[in-house]
């Protein structure tokens, strides 16, 4: 009896003291609002870009460069001077993003963004398996998918790298874009570079858990709530891509 | 820290990896519609097509934060802390869009 009226009590006053009204750890709390807070700077840039790319009139389609067909020697010139690269026109991302490694003079639009997507859902899910095993205080288990999503973050950095190596033997600099509007060359390094900074700071947290792992930290401690923590900030970073794959790529 | 273990999990760690495999394959399913999608449209440049894709992403987003980042099992108090600021978002991008048709329009 004494029991119910307690849990009633408990319930009516959430925000009555005793207990937390989010019913989540400080740390965990407190990585929600740091998340939040990167959310509105990343909305800010998406938001940005959004503003630039519709101040320009809408891309000329393509009809002349088909997906898997040989493409000119020197593309980016050709498609100046055919008139589907200038200054006042936003570029079609498909002609932009058309390369892919080792494979060269074929045209292979969004191939190599969708297989970044991808390593980057999936480095998610290692992570959430890792979070899943940490419950179950697996630490052999949770070690193993911490090494498989280190993995799946270092192969997308690798992938943004060549990205970027790429975009910039082609010309493309903050203040010079040979593909279209100089902002849409800025926007690009800029986002996807805070993006990828992301990534690269979520790597190396993920390495220093590890290493608490495998030193067996948490194990001590007896719970892997770093690991949660630590995963929170992971996906958010994949949920990040998604909408940069959206607006970049898609848009 | 003692009533942690209280607040976490319900469900048995099978449901829950069984929810991460589905939610992974509804992600990749989502991106390959994306990207079919982009090149069945690629000739129209209406402003529904950019909204299309926008929803395929606010989809994507949900299933990331609900299962991967566990909020759909969190409380209610603390999903609406998170969620109702996000709303300011789409008044920045509202005003935004109107300022870039102006924007257009004067250059």
């Amino acid at each position: 009896m004494s029991h119910t009226t307690a849990l009633t009590t408990e319930k009516k006053n959430t925000w009555g003291g005793g207990k937390s009204p989010f019913s989540i750890s400080y740390g965990k709390l407190m990585m929600w609002i740091f998340l939040l807070s990167d959310a509105f700077t990343f909305s800010s840039l998406l938001v940005a870009y959004g503003f630039v790319r519709h101040t320009y009139p809408s891309p000329v389609a393509n009809e002349i460069v088909k997906p898997l067909s040989h493409v000119h020697e020197n593309f980016t010139e050709h498609m100046q001077e055919v008139g589907y690269f200038t200054t006042d026109k936003w570029p079609l991302p498909e002609l932009v993003f058309n390369h892919f490694p080792f494979i060269h003079g074929i045209h292979l639009p969004l191939f190599f963004v969708s297989l970044m997507t991808f390593i980057l859902i999936f480095s998610s899910v290692t992570m959430v398996l890792a979070v899943e095993a940490g419950h179950r205080m697996a630490k052999k288990e949770v070690a193993m998918y911490m090494v498989l999503t280190i993995l799946g973050g270092a192969a997308f950095l690798g992938c943004q790298a060549w990205e970027w190596t790429t975009f910039i033997t082609e010309g493309a600099r903050l203040d010079h874009n040979p593909f279209g509007p100089m902002a849409f060359a800025a926007l690009f390094f800029i986002v996807t570079g805070f993006h990828g900074f992301h990534v690269f700071s979520g790597v190396v947290i993920n390495v220093i858990i590890y290493l608490n792992v495998l030193a067996g930290t948490y194990e001590k401690r007896g719970h892997y709530e770093m690991v949660e923590k630590v995963g929170l900030y992971w996906h958010f970073v994949d949920l990040v891509w998604v909408f940069v794959f959206t607006f970049f790529y898609l848009i | 820290m003692e009533n942690h273990e209280h607040l976490e999990h319900t469900e048995s760690p099978k449901d829950m990896k069984k929810k991460i495999w589905v939610t992974f394959w509804i992600l990749t399913a989502l991106t390959v519609v994306d990207i079919g999608l982009y090149f069945m449209l690629i000739e129209n440049h209406s402003m529904w097509k950019n909204v299309l894709f926008i929803l395929l992403g606010l989809v994507k987003a949900y299933y990331i934060v609900s299962i991967f980042m566990h909020m759909k099992f969190e409380a209610k108090w603390l999903v609406n802390f998170i969620i109702y600021p996000m709303l300011f978002v789409g008044f920045l991008i509202a005003l935004m869009l109107i300022e870039s048709e102006f924007t257009a329009a004067i250059r």
